[in-house]
């Protein structure tokens, strides 16, 4: 993260102490990035009591009061027609059909969970109903702010945002000062919480207590009782569930997990099929902080990236970095030599909305003859295409070969990462496409005619750099994320791509 | 404290009311945490209010209530014995403190801009502005109602505040220009 991110999440309140760290020594060595922050704090501040902004009373944007005359570079009105364009571009949520929900809660984090008669995902929202975990650990987290931990066999029953019902099993319950009042129901009692930390064993019908912190008033048969910090109601032969487990479990198995996918990726990168193999890992040392390194091996230098506009940001990991794209100028810039028989296009990526026509993947500048475009289409399908025109064609027929998968980009699949591949092979011309490590798409286009090259040469990743002329530029940037990216110059099988996934997938 | 209110106590509360916004300010820009800025900033009015016979009227009341601040801020630190690994060590925060009053002038004069600045806003970004700042609306409300994930969200504040920021730079330098 670069300074700039740095503060905003600072003063947004999203840091972590790990970023936070980060910031400090940022400041401690530099008086500007010092300067810089006292200018957006004060900035915060003043936001924070503007009275304008306060009372909602914004003046609308016609005001120019006076003239004012500075120079502005070419470079400056590039990048703030590109603000504006953003801006333009940005899909506004409609009165009468915004999207809604009846959640009110969601699975926030999982530990080798499984839910009996659902298929519930960390990630997930929750409507009013009973969750039941046959194993492992789960975290609800209510949209009240009130969170809850169950480990191993048990079940509860969402109400409301404000309102659960333990049925059986251990629980852990924070209730942060905002979800004041939240009611906890449970076997013989009522808990209500008034802003805390305790832990609740229920089983056979009775339920058991523990207040870590704060206070509890609970509602039995008898007179309400208030439970302070350490205090215990009812009895239990299990031990209360402690919070560190959850945490601590999860980072291990991310650690786990990234440290196993290293070591895949360390022997799956001489794989001499790899054209390009790119794992977003970002140089601290690299001063123009916009190298996308290739890491085929041996070592291709010449086929590295360069990212423009996109950000750093995580990835699958805690430990991995990824890039992010969501502005129209976001790209990685590549230049792919060779021909080739086939080819295999395979990445991770975690695709936050699906909101233009066609949402690049890796696309060729322009669409000559040989060149693969690889897209998201707007109804969440894998799209894939390769064009064969002939030489001095210049009536457009249909040389244009096009593939759709079936949708896979779906509200549920949005902001998590995935794994998706296509191969195609240009004897047989059949195309393949894999989500997830299944297949989803399997065609032959009519128009194939054995035996014609795949090419590459300039193009890139997450956008659509330059439009064959005659068309408007079209917004086609990725809006999400890419934290791997592979490209061969062969066909993968599915037993490949399928460990390709297995090998790499978060959880 | 006597239910009349005595000079000394107008003269107190006249001074305090006059200066909240450039108090709670500096407090802000140490803890960057508005809830705690707040607290901050009635431990240390409370603070000023007790001490408020060493005050010499012949000085400037701010610099001498930015120390009240300032150690009101450290002990708020030691207190919040739940996160110190969100608040700034005291090196840092002392460096901070040290560049903000000779920044002052500076910031004062970048505050004035910021009103014309937040004019200009688009729309949308007025929009956000209005639901995050004025109806002081959380992440998960606005997440719905923008129909946008949480780094989203945060990304689309963070932008909208840096051109705030690159506004009001760029009117300074044009200033200093003309």
């Amino acid at each position: 993260m670069n300074l700039e991110s740095l503060i905003h999440a600072k003063l947004d309140g999203e840091i972590t102490p790990e970023l936070h760290a980060q910031l400090e020594v940022l400041l401690r060595d530099d008086w500007q990035a010092r300067r810089l922050y006292l200018e957006l704090a004060d900035q915060q501040a003043r936001l924070l009591q503007q009275p304008a902004v306060n009372t909602g009373r914004l003046k609308s944007s016609s005001v120019a009061g006076r003239t004012i005359r500075f120079r502005t570079s070419a470079l400056i009105a590039a990048a703030a027609a590109i603000v504006l364009l953003a801006l333009v571009v940005r899909p506004q949520p409609l009165a009468g059909t915004e999207a809604s929900s009846n959640g009110v809660a969601m699975v926030s984090q999982t530990l080798d969970a499984e839910f009996a008669e659902t298929t519930t995902r960390s990630g997930d929202t929750l409507i009013p109903g009973t969750i039941k975990l046959a194993k492992g650990l789960a975290q609800i987290e209510f949209f009240s702010g009130a969170a809850v931990l169950i480990e191993g066999k048990g079940m509860i029953e969402v109400i409301s945002a404000w309102e659960a019902r333990c049925v059986s099993g251990r629980f852990r319950v924070h209730v942060p000062p905002a979800a004041k009042g939240f009611l906890m129901h449970a076997p013989g009692m009522k808990l209500e919480d008034l802003g805390t930390e305790f832990a609740l064993n229920v089983q056979d019908q009775n339920s058991a207590v523990h207040v870590f912190e704060g206070e509890v008033i609970a509602h039995t048969d008898q007179a309400p009782a208030s439970l302070k910090e350490g205090m215990t109601l009812g009895q239990t032969s299990a031990d209360f569930l402690p919070i560190s487990e959850l945490q601590s479990l999860v980072k291990q198995r991310e650690a786990r997990r990234f440290a196993d996918w290293q070591e895949w990726s360390q022997q799956a990168r001489t794989d001499p099929r790899l054209i390009a193999y790119y794992t977003f890992k970002h140089w601290p040392d690299d001063r123009w902080d916009r190298l996308i390194n290739n890491f085929t091996e041996p070592r291709n230098p010449r086929r590295a990236g360069g990212a423009v506009g996109a950000q750093w940001t995580q990835g699958r990991w805690p430990e991995k970095e990824a890039l992010e794209f969501k502005r129209p100028g976001d790209r990685v810039r590549l230049n792919l030599d060779g021909t080739y028989p086939a080819l295999t296009l395979a990445c991770w990526v975690k695709v936050d909305s699906v909101d233009k026509k066609y949402n690049s993947l890796l696309l060729t500048d322009g669409y000559e003859s040989g060149e693969p475009h690889w897209q998201i289409h707007e109804d969440g399908s894998l799209m894939f295409s390769i064009i064969y025109r002939p030489d001095g064609d210049e009536t457009g027929g249909r040389w244009n070969q096009i593939y759709y998968s079936k949708p896979v980009f779906t509200p549920d699949s949005l902001g998590r990462w995935h794994h998706i591949a296509v191969t195609y092979d240009n004897q047989s011309g059949e195309v393949i496409q894999y989500f997830d490590g299944r297949e989803v798409g399997r065609e032959v286009s009519e128009l194939h005619q054995p035996g014609r090259p795949v090419v590459f040469g300039p193009c890139e990743i997450g956008n659509w750099g330059l439009p064959t002329s005659g068309h408007q530029f079209p917004i086609r940037n990725l809006n999400g994320a890419i934290d791997e990216f592979a490209i061969s110059g062969a066909v993968l099988d599915p037993s490949e791509i399928s460990t390709l996934f297995q090998a790499g997938k978060p959880e | 404290m006597s239910s009349e209110s005595s000079p000394h106590t107008e003269q107190i509360v006249l001074l305090l009311t006059r200066h909240q916004e450039p108090l709670f300010r500096y407090i802000f820009s140490l803890v960057a945490c508005e809830a705690d800025a707040r607290d901050i900033l009635q431990e240390t009015s409370l603070a000023l209010y007790r001490k408020f016979d060493a005050y010499d009227a012949a000085r400037p009341f701010l610099p001498w209530a930015y120390r009240f601040a300032y150690l009101q801020v450290q002990k708020h630190r030691e207190k919040a014995a739940r996160s110190p690994l969100l608040f700034f060590s005291e090196d840092v925060m002392d460096l901070l403190a040290q560049d903000r009053e000779r920044m002052e002038p500076e910031l004062d004069q970048r505050l004035q801009l910021l009103d014309g600045c937040l004019g200009k806003l688009t729309p949308q970004d007025k929009e956000l502005v209005t639901s995050r700042y004025a109806m002081r609306q959380g992440a998960e409300e606005m997440m719905q109602r923008f129909a946008m994930s949480r780094r989203t969200l945060f990304r689309n504040l963070e932008l909208l505040r840096q051109r705030l920021h690159e506004c009001v730079t760029r009117q300074l330098q044009s200033e200093g220009l003309s």
